[in-house]
C-alpha cells in the first residue's frame, strides 16, 4: 500500500478508538481507574520506546535541530496543560469536576492529538513498522482519554452518544496533521531533524509526566514491569533503521 | 590489569560515589525535597539513555534474546522489590522506630545494590569500551542513593563522615556481585545478549520503579519529566559520540 495511504487509514484507526473509552462508563458507577492506569502504562511503555528509537535516528542529524524540535515538543505538551489548565488533574476527581471543567478536558484532549498527528506523521516518514507502532501507541492512548472524557463529561449530563463523538472530534485533528506533516516534510527534508525531535519530545514528555505518574497511582508496580518491558522490545525490534 | 580485575576497581568506584551524596550535607542542614527529585531525575535519564543503549547493542548480538533477557531483568528487580516488602515486617521490632527507619532504608539500598551489582557486571560484558560510560551512568545515580541515605541519618544525629561511610556500605554488593555476574558472562559469549538485555531491563525498571516515583513525589512531574528527556539523550549523544 502506498505510504500515504497507509498513514491516514492509521491515523484515522488511532482517532477512531476515543470513543470506545466511553463503553466502560455507566452513569451510577465509578470511573475503572484501574483499567485507566493499565492503558496509560501500555501507552508509555509504546511512547518510551517509539520515543527512543526516533532519538536515534535523530542523533545522525546535527543536534541543535534536533535539540530544537525536542525542546518545542516538550514545551507544546506542557503549554496544552497550562492553557487548558488541566496541569493538575486529578484522575480521582472526576466526577465533581468545576463547571467549566468539560469544556478544559476538550481542548486539551483536541491540543494533544496535534502532536499525536505530528509524531505518526515522522514515525511513518522513519518507517512503515514505527509509523504503524506510533498509530498503535495512539489508538491505545486514546481510549483512556475518552474514557477520562466522558467520566468528566457524562456527570455534567453530557450523553454517552455525545461524549463518544466527542472523544471522536477531539481526535479528527490527527489525522489531518498526521498526512500534512508526513507530505511537508518529504517537500522540506531539512526539516526533518526538527520533526523528529518534536515527535521525540512529546513522545517521552508525554509519557514522563502524565501516563507514568497515572500508572503509578492507578495501577502499580506490574504495569509498571509492562512499561519497561514494550519500551524495550520496541527499541530491540524497530531500532536502527536511520532515517 | 585483567578484565575481572579492572571490574572490580571500576564497580568500587561507583560505591565510592555514592558517598559523595553525603557531602552537601557538610554544607546544610537539611536539603530540600527539590533538589533530591531533581537529583533523582538526572539519574533516571541517565540510567535510561545507558541501558537503551544496552538494548540497541545488544539487538546487534541478538534481538530475541536481547528481549528475553531484559524481561529477565524486569522480573529480577520485580521478585528482589516483592522480597523487600516483607523485610520490614522482620525488621519491625528489632529496635526504636528511628532506629528501625534507619536499618530499613540501610537494607532496602543494599539489597538493592546486589540487582545493580549484577547489572554493572553484565554491563561490562558488552566490552570496556562502555566502561566509561556505564561507571560514570552508575556513579551519578548512586550520589542521589547516598543523598537519600544520608536524608533518613543525618537528622537522626549520625555525622557527615558516616553518612558517607554507611552510603558506602550499601553499595559494596555491588563490586562484589560485578566480578561473578562479569566472569559470567565472558565465558558464555553466546549468553551475550541475555546479559546485555537482562542489565538494561533490570536499569531500565529500577529507574521505573524506584527512582521515578520518588522524584515525582518530591518535586514536580514537569519539571522531572523535562530534566529525564534532556538527560536521556545527552546520554545518549554521550554515548554515540564516545
Amino acid at each position: 500500500m502506498d505510504p500515504v495511504l497507509l498513514l491516514l487509514a492509521c491515523a484515522t484507526g488511532a482517532a477512531l478508538t476515543a470513543p470506545l473509552g466511553v463503553l466502560p462508563l455507566k452513569s451510577k458507577r465509578a470511573t475503572p481507574l484501574r483499567w485507566v492506569g493499565w492503558a496509560n502504562a501500555l501507552a508509555a511503555g509504546f511512547m518510551l520506546g517509539n520515543g527512543i528509537v526516533l532519538a536515534e535516528a535523530g542523533l545522525a542529524y546535527p543536534p541543535l535541530l534536533g535539540a530544537t524540535g525536542g525542546l518545542l515538543g516538550v514545551m507544546f505538551v506542557f503549554w496544552t496543560h497550562v492553557v487548558s489548565g488541566t496541569v493538575d488533574l486529578d484522575l480521582n476527581q472526576l466526577q465533581n469536576t468545576a463547571p467549566d471543567y468539560g469544556y478544559r478536558i476538550l481542548l486539551v484532549g483536541t491540543l494533544h492529538s496535534a502532536a499525536e498527528g505530528i509524531a505518526i506523521g515522522v514515525a511513518m516518514l522513519h518507517s512503515v513498522p514505527l509509523g504503524v507502532a506510533t498509530a498503535v501507541t495512539f489508538a491505545i492512548h486514546n481510549i483512556p482519554e475518552g474514557t477520562i472524557l466522558g467520566a468528566v463529561l457524562i456527570p455534567k449530563g453530557v450523553s454517552r452518544r455525545h461524549a463518544a463523538g466527542l472523544a471522536a472530534a477531539t481526535n479528527a485533528g490527527q489525522v489531518f496533521l498526521a498526512v500534512t506533516t508526513y507530505a511537508v516534510l518529504q517537500a522540506l527534508p531539512m526539516a526533518i531533524p526538527v520533526g523528529v525531535g518534536f515527535a521525540f519530545g512529546s513522545l517521552v514528555y508525554l509519557a514522563m509526566s502524565e501516563l507514568l505518574p497515572q500508572a503509578y497511582h492507578q495501577a502499580g508496580t506490574t504495569a509498571i514491569a509492562l512499561v519497561a518491558s514494550i519500551a524495550m522490545g520496541i527499541v530491540v525490534l524497530l531500532g536502527g533503521t536511520n532515517l | 590489569m585483567t578484565p575481572a580485575v579492572a571490574v572490580f576497581v571500576y564497580a568500587s568506584i561507583t560505591a565510592l560515589a555514592t558517598g559523595l551524596g553525603a557531602l552537601p550535607f557538610a554544607f546544610v542542614k537539611e536539603i530540600s525535597n527539590r533538589s533530591i527529585s531533581y537529583a533523582n531525575a538526572i539519574a533516571s535519564g541517565l540510567m535510561l539513555g545507558a541501558s537503551f543503549g544496552l538494548v540497541v547493542e545488544g539487538s546487534e548480538y541478538g534481538r530475541l534474546q536481547t528481549i528475553l533477557g531484559a524481561n529477565l531483568g524486569v522480573a529480577f528487580i520485580l521478585l528482589t522489590q516483592r522480597l523487600l516488602r516483607r523485610h520490614p515486617i522482620e525488621f519491625g521490632s528489632f529496635q526504636g522506630s528511628g532506629a528501625r527507619q534507619m536499618l530499613l532504608v540501610m537494607v532496602v539500598m543494599t539489597v538493592h545494590s546486589i540487582s545493580e551489582g549484577v547489572a554493572v557486571g553484565a554491563a561490562f560484558g558488552g566490552g570496556m569500551k562502555l566502561a566509561f560510560v556505564i561507571t560514570a551512568a552508575i556513579a551519578v545515580h548512586n550520589i542521589p542513593e547516598g543523598l537519600a541515605i544520608s536524608a533518613v541519618l543525618r537528622p537522626k544525629g549520625v555525622s557527615v563522615a558516616a553518612c558517607a561511610g554507611w552510603s558506602v556500605v550499601s553499595s559494596l554488593p555491588q563490586p562484589i556481585m560485578a566480578v561473578p555476574a562479569f566472569l559470567f558472562i565472558e565465558s558464555f559469549r553466546p549468553a551475550l545478549p541475555y546479559g546485555i538485555g537482562f542489565a538494561a531491563g533490570a536499569m531500565v525498571f529500577m529507574v521505573l520503579v524506584e527512582l521515578l516515583p520518588e522524584a515525582y513525589d518530591r518535586g514536580s512531574k514537569h519539571a522531572t519529566a523535562l530534566i529525564v528527556c534532556l538527560t536521556l539523550v545527552a546520554m545518549m549523544l554521550f554515548q554515540q559520540t564516545l
